[in-house]
């Protein structure tokens, strides 16, 4: 990969991105919580209930008839609250699951292995995408994504009508009880083409992360604009120090990028045109006539008959014509 | 990973909790219910005989109706107990990692927004065909309602045919494509089809010692890259004595190794993307990587210079604050900062060489021009301001 990120960069980054992705299995986790809790206080007043009948009509010198039969009740009660906690301590159980899953997913990032790291990292653009493109409403290329690259039971069966409207409520609005905090990013205007009506809020969200980080896709092509040396090179108009290889260049994040700051640099980097290489001591930077400037190496092996040619000028010179420059 | 396993300490206590729990729960429910269905069976056969409660009975009916009562209160406090570690869960999220991607970026950016997304779209359209997701770049164009024109969709069809078929153990189309190509290969350097037709060799020799006919004259491929690749050639050749033993055994057996599939698929990535001016990454993923890098830096200095309260450090409009170091590998384009105003050059004030060799910016060289002379700040050499030349990177 061009940009090389260190295993402590990654964790910076992690830090940054990755709140909603544990955030949202953990609201799920507390919503379950408190609905079973909600279950067992309920069948437990039942049974409560249905006990201190038993132990009323006890007091009274009651037939045994009667007394069979508000046992009887117990024991339905009982079993009702059995049943009950049981299927509520699973589906507790199964969010904390998906918590831990989701956790275990994220620590892949600094795994030992570079095949299972440089995974990883292809997964998270995958997942961003993901995201960007539900908020989006484009909900089948999401799916089909979230399929090809492996990430699918990270969204956990998407329903089908169910994906985020373009133009989502206003800042406030809340995602499973998560206030929607990003103010400072600008949400999507009013809906697009999407293909959904406004769908009941807590559903979807499940595995749609907050706001925050369905902008993340278009954050990051922000700050990206900048470190990649975004700089009048690849904005010149006959397009002549295009490289093929500067993202910056390209055809849509040229215009992405423009309106983007500029990255900083306070040393100087020298590539050559013509190798690509870093000119510096063990290449140094040569100077034609023409002023135009080429490391040594590659002079070297562009010489032919101890002539160069200009690459971009087609010049033709004398290979000794080359005067070394001095950059401090 | 601190962060993760904080994160995950936490979740696991909270597993373990529902585990012992549920256990508990189950068990205890059971155990209740079987105690009053014994009851129920005594005082079913009390029913039959017809004998009115006895006062034995009576008194542990009431002792079951205790104990039912605090068995299930019990539970439901238990439960109650574990909100307590769930929400840590919780606690340990909020801690350890940031809840606002905030005020890194200026809003006036997105401000043309329809075609900021339009833009956007496309870029992605372009990262995934070159990902070769074919099928997802054709659904988000539907949907999108973007149009894509053939051209720019065809490279990208014609190399994912051909890594299929590479994946399959296919050389075919790969041969194919890089004989049509072989001139514009050999102007890069790229070795592609000689190893294409080594691969190919091997192939056969794989084959055992009936394809050793077919493997020598299929040989005479090497021919145009005897001067190049003479020493490989040799070891080719020289595998063949073993065709019969096996190769598997023989000295040669590296020659068998599936690295070199693997191999052949990036080289002909690399060369294919070279030969249609593509860089190998789309630059979605390049720029993406950056801004992962990024980001976390930015909202640090961000926090910093509202801590200290001097925010007019950054305007968010020309410069970023800090330097982000993103590997040599992203110097795409040369950078030259003047040593002296500590500024990067541009059009309008461009690097100059002076006569020494030295190099500064235009605007650096006026202000050292004193009473018509100029010394260089590096070696004290009196020039001429009109001798400094222009350069271009």
């Amino acid at each position: 990969m061009a940009v090389q990120e260190s295993a402590a960069q990654l964790s910076m980054t992690l830090k940054v991105q990755e709140y909603p992705t544990l955030k949202v299995p953990y609201e799920t986790l507390n919503k379950r919580f408190r609905a079973a809790q909600k279950n067992i206080d309920r069948e437990t007043s039942h049974v409560t209930m249905v006990v201190a009948e038993l132990e009323k009509t006890l007091s009274s010198c009651p037939a045994v008839d009667s007394v069979v039969s508000l046992l009887d009740g117990v024991v339905e009660k009982l079993s009702v609250l059995k049943r009950k906690a049981v299927e509520s301590i699973q589906a507790e159980d199964e969010s904390a699951k998906l918590c831990k899953r989701r956790i275990e997913h994220l620590k892949e990032h600094s795994s030992d292995q570079p095949a299972a790291a440089s995974l990883w990292k292809r997964k998270r653009m995958d997942r961003m995408m993901v995201e960007h493109l539900l908020r989006c409403g484009y909900y089948n290329t999401a799916v089909k994504l979230a399929r090809q690259s492996g990430i699918e039971t990270r969204t956990e069966a998407l329903q089908p009508g169910r994906g985020e409207p373009a133009g989502r409520g206003p800042a406030g609005h809340g995602h499973a009880g998560l206030p929607a905090r990003h103010t400072h990013l600008p949400l999507q205007g009013p809906a697009g083409p999407g293909p959904v009506e406004d769908a009941n809020p807590a559903v979807p969200v499940r595995q749609l992360p907050a706001a925050p980080a369905g902008e993340q896709l278009r954050v990051h092509p922000h700050p990206a604009g900048g470190p990649l040396g975004h700089q009048d090179s690849c904005y010149k108009e006959d397009g002549s120090s295009r490289s093929p290889d500067c993202p910056v260049c390209s055809r849509s994040l040229n215009k992405l990028a423009q309106p983007l700051p500029m990255a900083h640099c306070a040393n100087s980097r020298l590539v050559c045109k013509i190798s690509g290489d870093v000119m510096n001591e063990n290449n140094p930077p040569m100077m034609l006539p023409n002023g135009y400037v080429y490391g040594y190496n590659s002079l070297l092996s562009i010489r032919q008959d101890d002539k160069v040619v200009c690459p971009r000028t087609k010049e033709v010179f004398h290979f000794s014509q080359a005067e070394k420059v001095y950059i401090m | 990973m601190e962060p993760c396993e904080s994160v995950e300490r936490e979740v696991d206590k909270v597993l373990q909790k529902f585990l012992t729990y549920g256990q508990h729960c189950e068990q205890s429910l059971e155990e209740l219910l079987r105690y009053v269905g014994q009851l129920r069976a005594e005082l079913a056969s009390a029913a039959l005989q017809g004998t009115p409660l006895s006062a034995t009975l009576s008194l542990v009916m009431s002792q079951c109706c205790r104990k039912i009562k605090d068995t299930v209160q019990k539970l439901a406090s238990d439960h109650k107990d574990i909100h307590s570690s769930v929400s840590r869960v919780g606690k340990a999220i909020d801690r350890n990692f940031d809840s606002e991607v905030c005020g890194v970026v200026s809003d006036a950016v997105w401000d043309s927004r329809e075609k900021q997304q339009q833009t956007l779209q496309m870029a992605i359209v372009e990262h995934l065909y070159q990902q070769g997701m074919l099928s997802v770049a054709e659904e988000l164009c539907q949907e999108s309602t973007l149009n894509v024109d053939l051209d720019f969709k065809q490279p990208f069809l014609e190399l994912n045919r051909i890594l299929e078929a590479l994946h399959k153990h296919d050389l075919g189309p790969a041969l194919e494509w890089a004989i049509s190509h072989r001139q514009r290969l050999l102007e890069l350097n790229s070795s592609l089809e000689f190893k294409l037709h080594r691969l190919y060799f091997i192939h056969l020799l794989a084959g055992g010692p009936d394809k050793q006919l077919e493997a020598l004259s299929y040989a005479r491929h090497f021919q145009p890259f005897a001067r190049l690749h003479q020493r490989e050639i040799q070891v080719m050749m020289g595998s063949l004595v073993y065709l019969r033993l096996g190769l598997e055994k023989s000295p040669y057996c590296h020659l068998l190794d599936t690295s070199h599939w693997a191999e052949i698929c990036e080289t002909f990535t690399r060369d294919a993307c070279s030969l249609l001016g593509l860089s190998v990454e789309s630059p979605l993923s390049v720029s993406f990587a950056s801004g992962c890098v990024a980001l976390p830096v930015l909202m640090n200095i961000k926090a910093v210079i509202e801590q200290r309260q001097c925010t007019g450090v950054w305007s968010h409009k020309d410069e970023l604050p800090i330097e982000i170091e993103l590997g040599m590998k992203c110097w795409y384009h040369s950078v030259f900062a003047c040593p002296i105003l500590r500024q990067q050059t541009s059009d309008s004030n461009p690097p100059i060489k002076l006569i020494c060799g030295h190099v500064i910016s235009r605007d650096a060289l006026n202000k050292l021009i004193n009473g018509g002379k100029l010394k260089c700040p590096y070696c004290p050499m009196e020039q001429n301001p009109a001798d400094g030349k222009r350069i271009i990177f």
